[in-house]
């Protein structure tokens, strides 16, 4: 027996790996809607130093062009190609300023619309896999931000909170392939649940006899105990009868730029 | 100790630039896996025991910065590093273009194995469908950025340190026969 286990022991010291990672990994399944120690040590650790390569990208930016600036031939060329460097940049600088503004202001006034208390946050850094869909907000639990609070936009519904340190967070996008949100056809009034996709949503459980037509608005219900009701998820692009099923093939575009998501609300009150 | 620790520091700054450099500069999502190109890394240099810890927890890493499954990646990390450390017995390691070759098959693994974890233990709704549309890429990608890491740890070695030994580099090396 011993010789046996001598004889077989890297296949069965793999087996034992793989059994105890999956044994841990199913059993946090249950408590995955909280943030343990490790995850919030990680996510404090590392929201500043991610939050500091946006800015050194943005220093590497700048060198490279100014050291593409140089090949210039006289010195005429050479003042004007700076001024003219000099000025572009602060010319981005304002447009990006203005930019910034429009988008500010079109939130404070959401944030005036909506009945609920809402925390602005920044989006500081994206999903570590190309599979999913989550971003890193720069508001944590000192800002009262728990798991399981809606993230929205002016445009419409971001997604929920899932991981919460202590000036961080993580949100779990619309989009997600494991995201589901409770929703409605405006005009028909039709039930659904909105599911990510990974770029686009689907529109799950509406019954074939419902009138549902391409460019119809879905909101959330607010049945589902995260989001309030009304705000705007997407609009219905496409819609297929589902041949003798149940129910209807409905896909949404999702009303959110998700490749554009840079400032975002956190809407902290509880949920009425 | 040190390498264990050289090999964590790296794998923290991959994560790092996975979320933030590389994915403002990649469009639709994509960013390459690094870190599975760290693990494939490990599994062709280090052994079973400090290898396997390391993909563990850098995967463990990872999961808190992608999906929302503690120990998801951890396991997927694992399960290819110990399919690449029991490959490598058996393959010519001494070729840079395997390298190149496991972290091809490594990407068709550990997409697997996250369909098999989440299908089975958890809800991956349409996660079958967005991997199916974007494999292709996320292969095409990773085998890039492997090859650019390959040839820049090589030329910082060359360039730098030629005397100190990175483990795996001399050999995937020009000057040692790919």
């Amino acid at each position: 027996m011993l010789e046996l286990l001598r004889k077989y022991r890297t296949p069965l010291l793999a087996g034992c790996l793989i059994l105890a990672a999956l044994l841990f990994y199913s059993a946090r399944l249950r408590q995955r809607e909280t943030t343990n120690a490790f995850e919030q040590t990680a996510l404090g650790l590392t929201a500043p130093v991610q939050g500091g390569v946006d800015i050194i990208a943005d220093g590497v930016a700048g060198v490279w062009s100014a050291f593409l600036g140089i090949f210039g031939n006289s010195p005429e060329v050479l003042r004007l190609s700076a001024e003219n460097r000099r000025l572009r940049s602060e010319l981005a600088q304002l447009t990006e300023l203005r930019l910034e503004n429009e988008r500010l202001s079109r939130l404070l006034a959401f944030r005036e619309e909506i009945a609920r208390q809402a925390v602005p946050a920044r989006v500081i850094a994206e999903d570590a896999s190309s599979w999913f869909r989550t971003v890193l907000i720069d508001r944590g639990r000192q800002d009262g931000v728990r798991e399981g609070l809606p993230v929205v936009v002016a445009e419409g519904v971001v997604g929920r909170v899932i991981k919460s340190a202590a000036s961080e967070s993580r949100v779990l996008l619309a989009t997600d392939a494991s995201s589901a949100i409770a929703g409605l056809v405006q005009r028909t009034r039709a039930r659904g649940i909105c599911r990510g996709q990974g770029n686009l949503l689907s529109f799950d459980f509406a019954m074939h006899w419902e009138e549902i037509e391409e460019g119809d608005l879905i909101v959330t219900s607010g049945t589902g105990g995260v989001f309030p009701k009304g705000l705007t998820v997407g609009t219905v692009s496409r819609v297929s009868p589902g041949g003798f099923g149940l129910f209807k093939t409905v896909e949404v575009t999702p009303s959110v730029d998700f490749y554009r998501l840079e400032e975002v609300l956190v809407l902290i009150e509880e949920h009425r | 100790m040190r390498r264990t620790f050289v090999y964590f520091i790296l794998g923290f700054v991959f994560l790092v630039m996975q979320t933030t450099l590389l994915a403002a500069m990649l469009p639709l999502h994509f960013k390459p896996d690094l870190l599975l190109i760290l693990v494939v890394y490990l599994g062709l240099n280090e052994g079973y025991v400090r290898g396997g810890a390391l993909s563990y927890l850098l995967g463990c890493l990872q999961d808190v910065f992608a999906a929302g499954y503690p120990g998801l990646h951890g396991l997927a990390l694992l399960c290819t590093f110990l399919a690449v450390r029991g490959a490598a017995a058996r393959l010519n390691t001494e070729s840079s273009t395997l390298l190149l070759l496991l972290v091809s098959a490594g990407t068709l693994l550990q997409a697997a194995l996250l369909l098999f974890a989440l299908g089975f233990f958890a809800e991956a709704g349409a996660l079958w469908v967005i991997i199916l549309k974007g494999i292709l890429p996320q292969v095409l990608l990773n085998l890039l950025a492997a090859s650019l890491l390959l040839k820049a740890a090589t030329w910082l070695q060359h360039r730098f340190a030629p005397r100190f030994k990175l483990p795996g580099l001399p050999r995937a090396g020009r000057h040692y026969g790919s």
